[in-house]
């Protein structure tokens, strides 16, 4: 007997306890016969479902996840299922992006009154499944062992093997002491800007405007309290860092009313945090500094150049948006099929040591406990395994989804020189085709997470 | 007189090493500017220079980031523990550097003072350090500063020294002989003596202000910078600290231990709400206090070899060494 007759298909569906389940269950009382292959879960909404459920789904061993609610404007609890359709265009992006079988998970409505709905979908998604057979690509690399199963000592060390693709930007720290590696940037005036920025930081403070001034230094991000030492305030190429994540810990906090210095791409982060009220900025103040690129390869894509929203403006760039966009590294990613694609991504992942500097340094990562660090009950391993690996980066990914700026701060950390940004860059690119919204941009839009439009799309239904 | 090996040659040695089920393990370029230490699938793969130093530390071949203690099935009432000690492969790491061969003695008393860490040393035993003398240094380097310096030889097995298109050999122990036997020629050849950095700071100094100064505003002031990730302490060949934690389901599962870091906010919150090291001041205080005061006063050396690596890691540029020439500064 060949396998694909011995193959039965485990089909995981989350349903929305007022719709979905209950149609699932009229199925059942008109006594319409469908496969015995899926297990439901019952949420109280689909608007209820943690997108790492459908992760841990595959995780678990099922082949095929579905995922069913209420029609639009059916919903128990008036737009959970708008929220739902709106996360979902951008959460399969992402899973797209990472490699995941998109053909092994189902949208659909279901209501209370089609039962026969039910047992039709049921039938499909158990025959698609069954022709497609189980799903063994998950977390693969080179198609070799399963690292699901990878506790095994040997497995769990890094590895060599670097991906097909041109490889990725190395890290971008800051050359410190490396005095010839420094060179102003490359906007108009620098060393003008440098002067003014010091002459402004130096008022501030003087007359008690501000108690801090978060800016850059030559050793690295400085801390300025007192008038005079505004001199220590450097304006050069190694002013990568985005101090706009200062902002969130509370040891800075305590030091009183700040002034950071942002550049124009920072800044896009303040516009999120001010929406997100995780700053005031009635007390805070904004110092922008024009930014013709810092010479990384982000800035060869940067839209904006010229702060906008910042209380002191210093400078005037001149570089001009890209009139077209770069090929970059996630054009030559989504031309592998995606089995590779996951493959390309288990090899980066295995060199994640789980540190967090990804976390740490993002200006919007700003929980007080962060769900990685949740340990009753545990929601993302906490071991830099495949799977803890994935779900990590996926649960980071996606929780920044319509909120990151694309400050490419968690790349530039990174110690393995993972290149995160780009499961970001793939969201931002997800929202702006989809919603054409870009995070940061116009602080009159209200934030994408969180809201929706009636008119969404939702061609995602299969 | 001294044992010499060609690159080339040390290459194929490290084949036959591979080829006798040996995991050898050494730096290799992952992408443009990164070397990371890794189990070699070809010894093709190493870089012998152009480099100071890998990005990681070699400590994971004896105490990786996750490994498995133990394996549990639950029945009614009945517990089965499956031991998770697996046998390990003899490893050879080669072309680290001084500063990841001299953790590696420091890390032993730790595994072994109370108890026996079996996990530890049955990897211990089955390494063989191979190290090769620093011939450059960076500005986060400061090895002289702790005690040790380009060519030194603590911990290692066999030192090999680069002089251009081959390695000088020296085999300090048994083990490092038995690798290298019959394999090296005699010359008159012998590598001269490197510089490293200048010394930046004294380790005794470092303990008197930290046990002076436990309190005072030194700590919050000099680590505003800090972000509270573990990229110092997971790349740094002698920071030791894990987690051990159950992942699986009320059936089965495994017991894992996983690097942990001091720097992170959770790693000493009690379950009542309280944090003895409420901010990243006193995070960082004891990062240098257990490197260069508790560790000393318990084992007799510093638990920390002068690498650099914390500062190469941080993303903001900060690191073990600026705070240290702060305080050399602050006395």
């Amino acid at each position: 007997m060949s396998e694909a007759n011995q193959f039965e298909p485990k089909i995981i569906a989350y349903v929305c306890n007022w719709c979905t389940y209950l149609g699932a269950d009229l199925a059942g009382t008109t006594r319409l016969e469908y496969p015995a292959n899926v297990r439901i879960i019952r949420l109280p909404c689909t608007g209820r479902i943690d997108f790492n459920l459908l992760v841990k789904a595959f995780e678990i061993g099922a082949d095929t996840v579905l995922v069913s609610g209420c029609h639009p404007g059916d919903c128990h609890y008036t737009a959970g299922n708008y929220h739902a359709r709106r996360r979902w265009m951008l959460f399969r992006e992402l899973l797209d992006t990472l490699g995941f079988d998109l053909r092994r998970i189902y949208f659909t409505w279901i209501s209370a009154a089609e039962g026969r709905k039910w047992q039709e979908e049921i039938t499909r998604i158990t025959e698609e499944t069954r022709k497609l057979g189980p799903y063994r690509e998950l977390y693969k690399k080179n198609g070799n062992q399963n690292p699901s199963l990878a506790t095994e000592d040997e497995s769990a060390r890094s590895a060599l093997e670097c991906g097909g693709l041109t490889p990725p930007c190395p890290r971008q720290g800051m050359d410190l002491g490396k005095e010839g590696g420094v060179k102003p940037p490359h906007s108009k005036a620098p060393l003008a800007q440098e002067q003014k920025l010091r002459e402004t930081c130096r008022k501030l403070l003087e007359d008690g405007t501000v108690q801090v001034v978060i800016g850059y230094g030559a050793g690295g991000p400085v801390f300025i309290r007192r008038a005079e030492d505004a001199g220590k305030l450097v304006w050069n190429t190694n002013c990568q860092a985005n101090l706009a994540t200062y902002l969130k810990r509370k040891e800075i906090k305590r030091l009183g009313k700040a002034a950071v210095v942002v550049k124009a791409c920072d800044e896009r982060g303040l516009v999120i945090l001010e929406k997100e009220s995780q700053i005031d900025r009635l007390t805070l103040r904004v110092i922008g500094m024009a930014c013709d690129g810092m010479g990384q390869p982000k800035c060869d894509a940067c839209k904006v150049h010229q702060p906008r929203f910042a209380d002191e403006i210093i400078g005037e760039a001149a570089a001009q948006q890209p009139e077209t966009p770069h090929a970059t590294e996630t054009d030559a990613l989504m031309q592998m099929p995606p089995a590779e694609r996951m493959s390309w991504w288990a090899q980066e992942f295995e060199r994640c040591v789980k540190c967090y500097a990804c976390r740490q340094v993002c200006p919007l990562c700003y929980c007080e406990r962060c769900i990685a660090d949740k340990n009753r009950p545990v929601v993302i391993d906490t071991s830099a395994t495949p799977k803890g690996n994935f779900a990590w980066h996926i649960t980071r990914a996606f929780h920044l989804a319509g909120r990151c700026v694309g400050c490419g701060e968690c790349t530039r950390a990174c110690p393995a020189g993972i290149p995160l940004g780009l499961l970001n860059l793939t969201l931002a690119r997800a929202a702006e085709k989809h919603f054409g919204y870009q995070a940061g941009m116009d602080p009159k839009v209200e934030p994408l997470i969180g809201s929706y439009a009636l008119t969404d799309k939702e061609d995602f239904i299969r | 007189m001294s044992e010499i090996l060609t690159k080339a040659g040390l290459r194929e040695l490290a084949k036959e090493w591979n080829a006798q089920g040996k995991v050898v393990a050494g730096p290799a370029q992952v992408k443009p500017g990164l070397v990371l230490y890794a189990p070699l699938a070809s010894a093709d793969d190493i870089v012998w220079d152009g480099f100071v130093r890998a990005a990681n530390s070699a400590k994971e071949a004896v105490f990786p980031r996750h490994e498995l203690l133990c394996r549990y099935h639950l029945e009614g009432n009945r517990v089965e523990l499956t031991n998770g000690g697996a046998e390990v492969a003899a490893q050879i790491l080669l072309a680290v550097r001084p500063c990841d061969a001299a953790a590696l003695p420091i890390l032993d008393h730790v595994f072994n003072w109370d108890y026996r860490d079996e996990a530890y040393n049955r990897r211990r035993e089955a390494t063989t350090v191979v190290t090769l003398a620093c011939a450059s240094y960076d500005e986060s380097c400061f090895c002289t500063s702790v005690g040790l310096g380009p060519q030194a030889e603590r911990g290692s097995d066999v030192m090999l020294f680069d002089l251009g298109d081959e390695f000088e050999v020296r085999c300090l122990t048994d083990k490092g002989r038995a690798i290298f036997a019959g394999k090296t020629q005699t010359s008159e050849r012998t590598a001269p003596l490197s510089k490293g950095p200048k010394p930046r700071f004294s380790p005794q100094h470092i303990k008197q202000f930290v046990d002076e100064h436990f309190t005072g505003p030194f700590w919050q002031d000099e680590t505003l910078a800090c972000l509270g990730c573990g990229a110092c302490a997971y790349n740094c060949p002698t920071c030791h600290c894990f987690d051990i934690v159950d992942e699986g389901n009320s059936q089965h599962g495994e017991r894992v231990r996983n690097w942990d870091s001091c720097q992170f906010a959770q790693f000493t919150l009690h379950a009542s709400g309280h944090n003895p090291r409420p901010d990243q001041g006193s995070r960082q205080r004891q990062r240098v206090l257990h490197k260069f005061s508790i560790y000393p006063e318990k084992f007799g050396e510093i638990l920390c070899t002068g690498c650099g690596n914390c500062t190469r890691n941080c993303p903001e540029g900060q690191g073990l060494l600026t705070l240290l020439t702060g305080i050399e500064h602050a006395l």
